[in-house]
């Protein structure tokens, strides 16, 4: 287990920030309810009923769509020229620059230590029936997953093929894309923990949790 | 000086049980009262005796004096500051003191499946002549405890409730009668097994027949709580107490519009608490009550051995009545009247006769038969009735001439099937000629009731001929009216699952409102059902001159009701009707959530008990269709309350008649009416995307202190409490209805 | 000038051959993509002039928002849907239809489209019509005891018939283009098969209404082309033969005319079959008076006998084989069906008649797809680094691939490469140009894990020798 925590914290001290995109969903009229440098709320609530901010508004064929921040942080580069015009869809039209919390760090720093099982290929993956109904009953739930299980489904030029999992056997952690989403080849799709990697990483937790301040 | 320390206490008590009442400590100068009784306490031993009595003499001048002016003048909000002291007797209190000996059932205390509901099983005697003679009873009530937080303030848990079911139908079994004591501010709002509503409404479907007198006492009447073991043939009601429909604040934030976590305004829940009509003489005055029993001027309280004494003899006094009535009546008659007078003052030691509590067969049918009369009067009288158009006059002629054609052919027919069979002949035969007379006005008045929404207006290309599909009867449903627009819509699935915007025309036309991609139901006018579920043209109103008023004179309820009315063309919140599914006749009413959100008050609960009543006679299925409920009529006070035990009856005695009674829950399906006359259906459906429960998640979070999570009272999660027997797609409503009666109704649809 | 603009709401080669079209009529035309098609040969032909903004960028080609809200932002008057996609859904051309702002859908009016879309209606009209149609249930089927008797009576029919191994076949009547499609060869497992398919239906289509059909075996795959206005005009171009099919049911060779006596056997009166045919579509055609361009599929069995199968509301694939053997009286050129359709659908007469159509030749077409014809045609991914062929005079060539620069092959669409349009005086010409051509296509790709492309060149190599034969 070669990871070396100090390194690690050293390094996401010094890239506290990340910059997510956000992009126009669809084509239409856009209308901005935020300004450059305006502080902005993710979804909140035990089950994240509550949405984040109101960033802008994309009307297209008369239905005022209102579009939320998916993350808390601050606006930067919002694209002011396009107020009031018509966008194309996946036009980027702003950041939110998001300050990484401690969560977050132990989430990025486990990643690290789980196995991995990437995208073969660049298509669109679903998870498999099973593990979609464990996490739709409590998504906090670490489900057991073996080598040989059929954890995920490829859909590519509408055929579907099942991907199987092959790494050694544990819990699976961290699902890191939407099931109906296109992936692109060798993103990760899940991470694993190994069962006797379990104790470690709660060990590692409690070293972030006490190590680092928010 | 234990004297004194004692009499002190005392004081103290008396003080803060005026400042409970008054619900501040400034009035009267209470607190500075207060205060110089725990200086007195404080210096007990300083003090001259002489003085000390001297002291205690005025301040308890001064309290008596308070008393007096308090009780003089007392509001309703007070009263409910009453029933709410932590000095007011409780159910333990009535245990030790009215009856004789006592054993708890189904648990013990704390150690309880719910310890807000207590059984026991109990004696209670009565002297005559110096001799003692004793009856079992089954004591059924709610404990609210001082102040522990495992009694949870009276609140039934749903297991609470089912409790109170299963010793309810332990004491039929044993044939002794029923005492239930009603302490509670309103059921535990929880969904879990098995549910709120659904275990009141299957206490209220039990209660409508059980074989045995029940009796009942209210001190604090929280409506659906208290309905869960409330329906009685005599019922009692403390004179301090009160029976409402809904706590006042609760009605304060409804209609001051309060936002959650805002502060209310108190004189607007005064001002609803004497809207509310909730007072023991308010409720006896709407019959919505029998009999009042006095209390202290201020509320009886733990001590009160005296009012322990006189609620003993009524108890004993109601349960005889109940008792005599099915006996017969003039011995009734001559027991009840030497009541007359008597006992305003002074509760009389003995009794002049023992009566013996059991009933044979004839007399339980006889009980139960007063019991349904009883409830079915509820209400009566506090609807309005708009004078009968042509139609209607036709109408009724139709149900009276139908009655006796069905009662002829269900009921002599079976024994005397030849000779009967010419007159049926002629009857029908008569009877479909004057039959079609009636109907086609009744006709003409449903389409004039029933307006035609607007068709989307139909873009013709300029160009080429007739456009008209080749298939065209096929694709000619009724269209709603939402689908007037040219714009788009976001289905709420979509960032779940990807839906795409849907335009308006197509979602409100051929998709039937509904998603897709996910399957979604957008909401529909109920005029959408009115056309789409039932064989066309087969609908047929009956009972619109039924319709809501304002019995309790709310304040400035006048206005919003005219305003529903012009607005809906309706007059009230149910819609009864004759219809057919692929050639199958049934009854059907459908609340309908445009007026007044679908609530019910009397004028709904006459109508639905109604066309219960003529699905019996004219033995139909009888389908309720919940287009959306938002519970009792608040406006309608306890009058609007007891239609949920009234309209359980009906349906109780059309299911045993051998009914099929079949609910279908749409949109927003909350309180009362599911936790009574839907809920007790055993066979209920819910259309999807709806939602189902007894209260909405804000009651849930200011009554429990839980958030419950967005989809808590979704469709699904009533499938899996098992509160539903399963979901419908709104495009499949019209088969799987029609599955339903064929499968639920058997061969002949209807009849055993 | 009121100058009509072209949505074209597709992409691949259709969209450039819908684009040519335009131009060949003075139509301006505005295409749209998705990301993942930005270097697709239809934006970049479209991103060439520029004088106006020509290709927008939308977040899927399925969404009817997209397209609406594109057309508006350009201006544009008309919508040509292509083939898949848009093409025979009359929700979406009614709405274009219906809007407040009005466009016009290029394809039959949606009624027609709504229909014929539904092969039990088109069953029944061609029952009244006195057309034939594949025994079987002539409407959706919903209770499971007339499904069986449907099924049993299919089977002793077949056996009446002395059919060797009879079978029936089980399909979603909602249900189109090979899905929800199941066969049934005895009779006790019919009912498991049934209540399969009737789940599948009722969760991908929201009906669970099925059809029954008698399942045929040994026969041709025919189509008929019409073109027809708005003014109650009827004509027809002829006859297809798209036999040669993958096992997912999809077309790879095609040949026009249907059948060619002069060349091949059969056990029946070609001719007349071919005739037949015309006359029945033509008939039908004119009973719901149909206003643009249409395919009539029809199945003919070994013994000569006709079935009509469906009805494609749209410009298919496969109409340039049937434009190539046609020549309409006092054009200057080859027919182009695409440019009648659009013209026919903004309002235009025909401006000829039967009469004026004559016919002459063969044509071919082989569809030139990415994938393993060996391993059940599973399609190929990756980047193709060469596309290239030898012009000639009697080919063409419609491919959204790009010859000039790699291109990677989306996965979320059909991997389709490259049409190929072959004429000859005569099928066995037609055969020979074809082969010699084949011969010409060079491909060369990289997968993603470094292999060679995969291609089904090889495969309509062989199959060429197989053309027009029962």
């Amino acid at each position: 287990m070669g990871i070396n925590l100090d390194d690690l914290l050293r390094h996401y001290r010094s890239h506290i920030f990340e910059d997510y995109q956000v992009k126009t969903p669809h084509t239409g009229v856009i209308s901005f309810e935020v300004e450059e440098g305006q502080a902005v709320e993710g979804p909140s609530g035990r089950w994240l009923q509550r949405p984040g901010t109101l960033l802008y508004i994309l009307e297209r064929e008369k239905n005022a769509k209102r579009i939320y921040a998916s993350w808390k942080g601050q606006v930067t580069g919002i694209r002011s020229e396009l107020e009031g015009h018509f966008v194309e869809a996946d036009e980027l039209v702003l950041f939110i620059r998001h300050r990484l919390d401690r969560e977050e760090i132990i989430d990025r720093i486990l990643t690290q230590m789980l196995t991995i099982l990437r995208a073969p290929q660049q298509a669109r993956y679903f998870l498999s029936s099973d593990i979609l109904a464990g996490l739709e009953k409590r998504p906090e739930a670490r489900i057991a997953i073996g080598p040989g299980d059929e954890v995920v489904i490829m859909s590519l030029m509408k055929r579907d093929t099942p991907i199987s999992y092959r790494g050694e056997p544990g819990v699976l952690y961290k699902v890191y894309f939407r099931s109906g989403d296109i992936v692109e080849q060798g993103s990760p799709l899940l991470g694993v923990c190994p069962s006797d990697r379990l104790q470690y990483m709660q060990k590692v937790i409690q070293r972030i949790r006490t190590d680092w301040e928010d | 000086m234990t004297d004194s320390g004692k009499l002190l206490s005392r004081l103290a008590d008396r003080i803060s049980y005026l400042i409970d009442i008054k619900g501040e400590s400034t009035w009267g100068n209470l607190d500075e009262l207060q205060r110089q009784v725990q200086d007195l306490h404080r210096s007990l031993f300083e003090i001259k005796e002489a003085e000390l009595y001297k002291e205690i003499d005025r301040i308890e001048d001064r309290v008596s004096f308070l008393e007096d002016r308090i009780a003089r003048r007392l509001t309703p909000a007070e009263v409910v500051n009453i029933v709410r002291s932590v000095q007011r007797f409780t159910l333990t209190d009535i245990l030790e003191n009215v009856y004789d000996s006592y054993t708890e059932l189904g648990g013990e205390g704390e150690c309880n499946i719910d310890p807000a509901v207590v059984v026991a099983r109990a004696t209670i005697s009565r002297k005559v002549k110096n001799r003692l003679y004793s009856h079992q009873v089954m004591v059924i009530g709610h404990e609210k405890g001082r102040g522990e937080e495992y009694r949870n303030g009276g609140c039934a848990r749903p297991w609470g409730n089912d409790k109170a079911l299963r010793y309810m139908l332990v004491a039929e079994t044993e044939g002794i009668p029923i005492h239930s004591f009603i302490f509670t501010p309103g059921a535990y709002p929880i969904e879990d097994y098995p549910g709120a509503a659904q275990q009141i409404a299957r206490n209220i479907y039990a209660m409508a027949r059980l074989k045995v007198p029940i009796v009942s006492f209210i001190s604090e009447g929280g409506s659906g709580g208290a309905e869960a073991i409330g329906l009685s043939d005599l019922r009692l009601m403390a004179s301090r107490g009160y029976y409402s429909v809904i706590s006042p604040e609760g009605a304060a934030a409804i209609e001051g519009k309060i936002r959650e976590g805002e502060k209310l305004p108190r004189d607007l829940v005064e001002h609803c608490a004497s809207q509310l009509k909730i007072t023991a003489s308010d409720n006896l005055k709407l019959g919505t009550i029998d009999r009042i029993v006095e209390e202290p001027p201020l509320g009886a309280r733990r001590e009160d051995y005296g009012f322990f004494r006189r609620l003993r003899y009524e108890m004993v006094r109601a349960t005889d009545e109940v008792v005599l009535r099915t006996k017969n009546f003039r011995a009734f008659r001559a027991y009840a009247l030497k009541r007359q007078g008597e006992e305003k003052v002074s509760v009389p030691e003995d009794f002049d006769l023992v009566i013996n509590w059991n009933l044979t067969e004839l007399e339980i049918e006889r009980l139960l038969e007063l019991r349904s009369k009883k409830y079915r009067e509820l209400g009566k009288g506090f609807f309005l009735k708009k004078s009968r158009g042509l139609g209607q006059k036709f109408r009724k002629a139709k149900a009276i001439a139908s009655k006796g054609y069905y009662e002829l052919r269900y009921g002599l027919l079976r024994l005397h099937h030849r000779n009967v069979q010419k007159v049926i002949e002629e009857v029908s035969g008569e009877g479909s000629v004057f039959f079609k007379k009636v109907a086609e006005p009744v006709r003409a008045a449903y389409d004039f009731v029933f307006p035609q929404p607007r068709r989307p207006a139909k873009v013709i290309r300029p160009d080429g001929p007739d456009r008209r599909s080749i298939f065209a009867e096929e694709w000619e449903p009724y269209v709603s009216p939402l689908a007037n627009e040219d714009r788009t819509v976001t289905c709420p699935n979509a960032s779940k699952y990807g839906c795409m915007d849907l335009w308006v025309p197509d979602l409100y036309g051929e998709l039937c409102g509904v998603c897709p991609n996910c399957g979604h139901h957008f909401p529909l006018e109920y005029q959408w059902y009115l056309k789409n579920l039932f064989d066309k043209g087969s609908v047929q109103e009956f009972n619109n001159h039924i319709a809501s008023g304002n019995p309790l004179g709310f304040q400035g309820f006048d206005e919003r009701l005219r305003r529903d009315i012009r607005r809906t063309g309706r007059t009230s919140s149910i819609i009864t009707f004759d219809a057919r599914v692929f050639g199958i006749r049934l009854v059907v009413a459908m609340l309908i959530g445009s007026f007044r959100g679908g609530t019910v008050g009397t004028a709904e609960g006459e109508k639905f008990v109604r066309a219960c009543d003529i699905a019996r006679t004219t033995r139909r299925p009888f389908l309720a269709y919940v287009h959306t409920t938002g519970g009792i009529r608040i406006q309608e006070g306890t009058l609007g309350v007891v239609q949920m035990p009234k309209c359980t009856i009906a349906v109780r005695e059309y299911i045993e008649s051998g009914g099929l009674y079949i609910v279908v829950y749409d949109n927003n399906s909350y309180a009362g009416p599911v936790a009574s006359f839907l809920g007790c259906s055993l066979y209920q459906f819910g259309i999807r995307s709806s939602r189902i429960g007894f209260a909405g998640p804000r009651v849930i979070r200011e009554t429990t202190g839980k958030n419950v999570p967005p989809d808590y009272h979704s469709a699904k999660n009533a499938l899996k409490r098992g509160h539903i027997q399963g979901i419908w797609d709104r495009r499949d409503f019209r088969k799987n209805l029609y599955e339903a009666l064929t499968t639920m109704g058997g061969h002949n649809l209807y009849y055993r | 000038m009121s100058r009509e603009r072209v949505l074209i709401a597709n992409r691949g080669e259709i969209a450039i051959r819908i684009m040519q079209a335009c131009k060949d009529l003075g139509l301006d035309y505005v295409v749209v993509y998705t990301e993942e098609d930005k270097s697709s040969l239809h934006v970049r032909l479209a991103q060439k002039e520029n004088d106006l903004k020509r290709a927008y960028r939308i977040s899927n080609y399925r969404d009817p928002n997209e397209i609406f809200s594109v057309a508006d932002q350009a201006k544009c008057t008309a919508i040509h849907p292509g083939y898949g996609f848009f093409a025979e859904n009359s929700g979406f051309a009614r709405r274009a239809t219906m809007r407040t702002r009005p466009l016009t859908f290029i394809g039959p009016r949606w009624e027609v489209i709504r229909d014929l879309g539904s092969k039990i209606n088109t069953k029944r009209l061609a029952k009244e019509l006195h057309i034939p149609v594949i025994p079987g249930s002539d409407r959706s089927i919903y209770n499971e005891m007339e499904a069986e008797g449907v099924a049993e009576e299919l089977f002793f029919l077949q056996k009446e018939q002395g059919i060797q191994h009879p079978s029936v076949l089980v399909k979603a009547s909602a249900g189109g283009g090979g899905m929800g499609i199941e066969e049934v060869s005895r009779l006790d497992t019919f009912r498991m098969v049934y209540r399969k398919i009737q789940n599948y239906a009722k969760r991908q289509f929201g009906d669970e209404g099925v059809l029954i059909e008698q399942c045929l075996r040994d026969y041709q795959h025919l189509e008929v082309q019409l073109l027809c206005s708005s003014h109650g005009e009827v004509v027809h171009f002829g006859t297809r033969n798209c036999t040669i099919q993958s096992t997912g049911r999809q077309k790879r060779v095609e040949v026009a005319p249907g059948f060619d006596p002069a060349v091949c056997k059969y056990p029946f009166d070609a001719k007349g079959v071919l005739d037949q045919i015309v006359r029945y579509s033509v008939r039908m055609a004119g009973h719901v008076g149909y206003d643009n361009i249409g395919t009539w599929e029809w199945i003919v069995s070994r013994d000569g006998s006709p079935y009509l199968m469906e009805v494609n509301t749209r410009i298919q694939v496969e109409n340039e084989i049937s434009a190539s053997i046609s020549r309409i009286k006092g054009a200057t050129g080859p027919t182009n069906l695409i440019r009648e359709q659009i013209r026919v659908a903004l309002g235009d007469r025909l401006g000829f008649t039967q009469d004026d159509v004559s016919f002459k030749g063969t044509s071919i077409e082989l569809r030139i797809v990415a994938e393993n014809t060996n391993r059940g045609f599973v399609p190929w991914c990756g980047t193709i680094t060469r596309f290239d062929y030898l012009d000639r005079p009697w080919a063409r060539v419609y491919s959204h691939v790009p010859r000039d620069i790699p291109y990677k092959i989306p996965t979320e669409y059909d991997p389709n490469l490259a049409l190929v349009i072959i004429w000859g005086q005569d099928t066995e010409q037609a055969k020979e140009r074809a082969r010699q051509f084949q011969r010409g296509i060079v491909i060369e790709g990289k997968g993603m894990e470094g292999e060679n492309i995969v291609t089904n060149l090889d495969y309509l190599y062989d199959r060429i020798g197989y053309i027009l034969q029962f």
